[in-house]
């Protein structure tokens, strides 16, 4: 196997008891965009953070090309990074921050004049060399962050919940701009968000992190397609669980029994159960659908309508099962069912096959 | 807010008329030097029968005045320098620092504040006898630095608290050393702190009068010394003249610090 661009090599954090990260491995490819996605606390910046060099991990290592970085000093690792916080020099005009890096670099005048055109230009700032950063808009200041990370050709470049700050539709914009200066620069990224909507249009691949540790790392596609995990299959896609038990086991297939007798054959099982442990049956909900008439045995429920809401494209209906799971099904504009569905009406819920999982629970 | 001034309505007359007359009481003395020392009369009587700028011409004709106030002015600016620089310093390890014991080294740091000044004063001749400080320019010097470093840390911490050391690590990561960083980018955002605490060490200086009398010999002493042991033998209205001055200067000062605040509000 070839040596990877970026190795994050079994890395572990700890703060007295709390475990910040928890044996992280990962191998990033030269031009990759990786996300780090996970909730509140699971280690996301901190994995950033020692990559920076302003954390030293409690075991782990970490190789660029091979080679550990440990050792080399935040200011020598020659890494980008912009901040979830606006970290412009209050004091020095848009040019002058950009130019910083190169300063201290002791880069020639000229060069440094090109350069810092050239990042402008790439965040699409020309010629706000003079502005104060006090006077620019959130989104303005971040994408001079973005030409201050890149002015100086980092091997790597960190983005730590850049657009955490700003309001969605502006986010949106930045995410399109981030997008293409990725491909245009073909600089690898990493990126920490807990927005999946956004690792999802960004990334060429997400490292889901849950408490410290990686979950899964895939393709957008990949993990809403194949969750390895409980954990993953919630956080990507609002699924629905429906909790029953394990019925019956056979080649990574199994039977799920709900109270009340119902069963759901065939679905694949996502870690290791044995029969009469429990589980859940996740449906996602595109590949849901309401019938008035009774479905396949093994592969419907009925349910009981609770809630209908409209939403322009779509309306989308609550329903309980018998047992009292809760689950969402939409219907699209111009569905037979949309306009009748009623509170109280006791219809049928299928799925094709490929959409519904079973996991055991932990 | 709570307490809205407009809508008080009657309140509002009274709660004016009661500042009016706080800022008159705390200004009048102030006035009555300021007018004493362009009058006339040589008894210091008021209202002034004439006016005149003759005491200011005795006062500037004196080699001692000059010389009390030209010891202030050095004692004022060392003071400042030191004051800023080791002001600076502390605030950086209180702030930044991630040791054990901040908190009490903190208020180790401040309690200069809260003790008397003649105890300190009394202390420090006591101590400087043994070290001959007394009367020298580095006795003036430490005493009024112990003085002023508690407002000059308080200042810079404040100063320090607000900026954000998020900017300070993307300097680093920009390929700055820490102490560059500090130096390029954290002293150029915390200035206005650096110039306030620079002008009230200045003035606490200039304005000191009890350790002052500790630390004066007949050859070494300042503004305010002179004017308190001039005031002993004879009540001339070149008292008044110097006083104006002293209090020219901190007005001033006080002005620019306000300016100062002012500019790093906008
Ligand atoms: N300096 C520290 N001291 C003690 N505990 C810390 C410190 N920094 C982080 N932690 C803990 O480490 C864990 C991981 O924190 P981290 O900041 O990496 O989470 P995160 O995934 O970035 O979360 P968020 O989305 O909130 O930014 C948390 O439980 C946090 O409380
Ligand atoms: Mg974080």
């Amino acid at each position: 196997m070839t040596t990877p661009f970026l190795h994050i090599n079994g890395i572990r954090k700890t703060y007295g008891d709390v475990v910040a990260t928890d044996h992280v491995e990962l191998s990033i490819a030269e031009g990759e965009f990786m996300t780090f996605l996970g909730p509140s606390g699971s280690g996301k910046s901190t994995t950033l953070y020692i990559l920076a060099g302003f954390q030293d991990p409690t075991a782990g290592d970490i190789k660029l090309r091979g080679q550990s970085i440990l050792r080399t000093p935040s200011h020598k690792r020659n890494i980008g990074m912009v901040f979830q916080r606006y970290t412009l020099f209050p004091h020095l005009s848009v040019g002058e921050n950009v130019a910083f890096p190169l300063r201290v670099r002791r880069m020639g005048q000229a060069e440094v004049a090109a350069k810092v055109k050239r990042a402008l230009s790439l965040v699409r700032l020309d010629g706000f060399e003079d502005r104060m950063p006090a006077k620019m808009s959130g989104g303005q200041q971040q994408r001079v962050a973005l030409a201050r990370a890149l002015v100086y050709d980092p091997p790597v470049l960190l983005m730590d919940e850049p657009l955490s700050a700003l309001d969605k539709k502006l986010r949106e914009e930045i995410q399109f701009e981030i997008r293409r200066i990725h491909q245009e620069t073909g600089v690898t990224i990493l990126y920490v968000t807990h927005d999946q909507e956004e690792a999802l249009r960004l990334s060429d691949r997400i490292a889901i992190f849950n408490r410290g540790k990686i979950e899964q790392v895939g393709t957008g596609p990949e993990l809403y397609a194949n969750p390895a995990t409980h954990f993953v299959a919630d956080f990507i896609g609002d699924s629905a669980f429906l909790s029953g038990r394990l019925a019956t086991l056979q080649g990574g297939r199994a039977a799920i029994r709900f109270e009340g007798g119902q069963q759901i054959v065939d679905v694949p099982l996502h870690g290791a159960g044995q029969e009469g442990q429990a589980a859940d049956l996740m449906l996602r909900p595109e590949r849901m659908e309401l019938t008035p008439e009774a479905g396949p045995a093994g592969a419907s429920l009925p349910v009981t309508v609770q809630d209908i809401t409209f939403l322009g494209n779509c309306t989308s209906v609550a329903a309980r099962t018998d047992w009292g799971d809760a689950l969402t099904v939409r219907l699209n504009f111009g569905h037979p069912l949309a306009g009748r569905v009623a509170r109280g009406d006791r219809l049928n819920v299928r799925w094709s096959p490929e959409a519904a999982h079973a996991f055991v629970r932990s | 807010m709570l307490l809205d001034f407009d809508k008080l309505g009657a309140w509002k007359w009274a709660l004016s008329a009661i500042c009016a007359v706080m800022a008159l009481f705390l200004l009048l003395p102030i006035l009555f030097i300021v007018a004493l020392s362009f009058g006339s009369s040589r008894w210091l009587i008021f209202p002034p029968p004439g006016w005149t700028l003759k005491w200011y011409e005795e006062l500037f004709a004196d080699p001692r005045w000059i010389g009390a106030a030209l010891t202030s002015a050095k004692i004022g600016v060392i003071v400042m320098v030191f004051s800023v620089a080791l002001g600076l310093l502390a605030s950086l390890a209180l702030v930044r620092g991630t040791f054990r014991g901040r908190a009490v080294l903190r208020a180790f740091f401040l309690t200069p504040m809260v003790l008397p000044v003649v105890i300190v004063a009394v202390a420090l001749y006591a101590a400087f006898l043994r070290l001959g400080l007394n009367g020298t320019l580095p006795g003036f010097v430490i005493a009024h630095l112990i003085v002023a470093l508690p407002f000059a840390i308080i200042t810079i911490s404040g100063a320090l608290e607000t900026f954000d050391p998020s900017i300070e690590d993307a300097a680093i990561l920009c390929g700055a050393s820490p102490w560059e960083a500090r130096l390029r980018v954290t002293l150029p955002g915390i200035r206005h702190g650096l110039f306030s605490a620079a002008i009230f060490s200045f003035l606490i200086s200039w304005d000191e009068v009890v350790l002052a009398i500790f630390m004066a010999s007949p050859s070494l002493q300042t503004l305010p010394v002179k004017v308190w042991t001039t005031l002993r033998q004879d009540l001339t209205p070149v008292i008044a003249a110097a006083s104006t001055l002293l209090v020219a200067l901190t007005v001033i000062l006080m002005i620019v610090a306000a300016l100062i605040r002012k500019g790093k509000s906008e």
